[in-house]
């Protein structure tokens, strides 16, 4: 296998450390291509006015899964390898929740907060702030919270491996569900003109 | 300002950005994991390092003690976020110095909003670990349950809470 | 629809429905070889390969992994001589069958993974190295109060230790008897296989 480059030795540590601004400067260029850097676009994904959320997140989470998936299957990328995060189910549903929230109060995430701001937008601004006070705020509260954060944890399993198919099912259904989505969100905007 | 790219298009293009990671380090992308970085740098600034990396939610940040953010693969990243958003947005002639916000609220109370919905991203964020980036997008292409679990509660979350919050955007 | 979105869903669409008709990727291979080694499918025994080697076999290609001073003492017949790096520019024949066995058994076993990975197929490790070759192949034992299982095992192994120039011992106290998982005991330590060697090599030619 020749990939992930960092673990066959390929890219050192100093490399790694190097490539990451440049990755982030792809992120942060389509983030900006598609629009994500605009606050009322982004809120209009739950108004159901504007579905680009929608659009630029699952064909980005589509290219990216069935690119890594089929890598691996001729041999170039490891998934073994690659990090996937691990799974505390309650915390992350909780954290999920309060998160949504935020979203849409703020009308920007993490990422596209950095967009916005760079790009000019105040408000983009404010949510960096906030988000660093959130932070902080979590960390002060760590002690009392610790064993709840901790909790359900699962590991780092997959949808695939807790229903018990194959990766390529799991593969095969998300790519049939974010079709599905996209054919949905373009009838929705056709009745609405 | 031109209009914005096709967003099917600019999801290929952002899904080939995070393709390339795993592809070059072996993991995703991330964004709250940065600034939680950048937290504890704060944290050590203000208490000192000892102080900072004897608190359980801050030493993981601090291998390398207060500088420990400037090597980290996460907030290299974001500074590459901010670098492209800004080209991108200056070769399309969309830099604009403004609060953007919906018809019905003001600057101030636009800017009040943004800075409570962040509280609540940065709490979110750090019991979910992560946030869309390094969560939906980065666990969601990997199949991960976590992943999965924060995309169907965030969003879920949002469109309950939409309806009480109009008057922010509409 | 604009052209390049057909293009673009037809090809995720295809991507993705041939993901669910995909078989295992080569990460997933990894996880047969544990499957394997858990179920003992990785191992050769001593008397086994003298078998192999007692009837030439041709695809047989055997890899000693210890020091190659070692080696010189003492290796089993036909087996050649390599190092982890060594092997690694090794390329035996698609179908050949590779024996390792090293000093203690970690580089036999860490090589038995490469090779299988690299897509040989008939790989296997000789658990015991070379002290399961020197007593059950090269020197067998029989005990004073042997059972008959152990006779049969043992004429056998005399067969055996004769075309391979070795020294079969009958009449033996039973403390003699070298033990191993073929008697159902522990492995070796390092040092029973060193005195092996050395008696062997103590007995001059």
């Amino acid at each position: 296998m020749t990939a992930p480059l960092t673990e066959t030795g390929a890219l050192g540590s100093v490399g790694e450390l190097l490539v990451a601004p440049l990755i982030g400067f792809g992120f942060g260029w389509f983030l900006e291509r598609g629009g994500l850097g605009h606050a009322p676009k982004l809120a209009g994904q739950f108004y159901l006015t504007d579905l680009t959320v929608f659009k630029v997140m699952f064909s980005a989470l589509v290219t990216a899964m069935l690119g890594a998936f089929w890598l691996d299957q001729i041999g170039l990328l490891d998934l073994r390898l690659v990090y996937v995060p691990e799974t505390f189910v309650v915390p992350q549903a909780i954290g999920g929740m309060v998160f949504g929230v935020g979203f849409l109060i703020g009308g920007l995430c993490p990422g596209t907060s950095c967009v916005a701001a760079a790009t000019g937008r105040l408000d983009g601004l404010a949510v960096i702030g906030g988000m660093l006070t959130g932070i902080a705020v979590f960390n002060t509260m760590f002690d009392r919270i610790a064993r709840f954060y901790e909790s359900t944890a699962l590991g780092a399993v997959t949808l695939t491996d807790l229903a018990g198919v194959s990766r390529g099912t799991g593969v095969a259904c998300v790519t049939a569900m974010a079709l599905t989505g996209f054919a949905l969100a373009a009838r929705m905007e056709r009745l609405r003109r | 300002m031109t209009a914005y790219d096709d967003p099917y298009l600019a999801g290929v293009g952002l899904g080939a950005v995070l393709l390339g990671a795993y592809v070059v380090v072996g993991h995703g992308l991330g964004a709250s994991g940065a600034f939680a970085s950048v937290v504890a740098a704060g944290t050590a600034a203000a208490v000192g390092t000892a102080r900072a990396s004897a608190l359980p939610a801050v030493a993981p940040y601090l291998p390398q003690g207060i500088t420990s953010f400037l090597r980290d693969w996460f907030v290299l990243e974001l500074v590459g976020v901010a670098l492209g958003g800004f080209c991108s947005a200056w070769l399309a002639g969309r830099l604009r110095a403004r609060v953007e916000r919906g018809p019905r609220v003001n600057n101030a109370q636009r800017m009040y909003a943004a800075l409570v919905g962040g509280v609540l991203m940065g709490v979110g964020a750090k019991f979910a670990r992560g946030c869309t980036s390094g969560q939906a997008l980065t666990g969601g292409a990997l199949l991960s349950a976590g992943g999965w679990i924060f995309i169907a509660t965030c969003f879920v979350s949002a469109y309950v809470v939409a309806p009480f919050a109009r008057r922010l955007w509409q | 629809m604009t052209p390049i979105r057909g293009v673009l869903a037809i090809v995720a669409a295809t991507a993705g429905l041939a993901a669910a008709a995909a078989g295992p990727g080569s990460s997933e291979q990894a996880t047969r070889l544990a499957v394997e080694i858990s179920a003992g499918g990785d191992h050769i025994s001593a008397p086994e390969l003298a078998d192999r080697i007692m009837k030439r076999d041709p695809t047989l290609q055997i890899f000693d992994l210890r020091s190659a001073r070692e080696y010189e003492q003492l290796h089993i017949a036909s087996a050649q001589h390599a190092s982890m790096e060594t092997l690694a520019r090794e390329h035996p024949r698609p179908d050949a069958t590779v024996v390792l066995y090293s000093e203690g058994g970690a580089h036999a076993a860490q090589a038995w993974v490469l090779l299988r990975l690299r897509g040989y197929r008939h790989v296997y490790v000789l658990r015991e190295g070379l002290y399961e070759w020197i007593s059950r192949v090269l020197e067998p034992k029989l005990a004073v109060d042997a059972t008959p299982r152990e006779q049969l095992e043992f004429e056998r192994a005399a067969e055996q230790s004769r075309y391979f120039g070795g020294l079969p011992l009958a009449g033996v106290a039973r403390s003699e008897v070298p033990v191993g998982y073929w008697t159902g005991e522990e492995t070796a330590p390092a040092d029973i296989t060193r005195q092996a060697v050395a008696g062997i090599r103590r007995r001059g030619c």
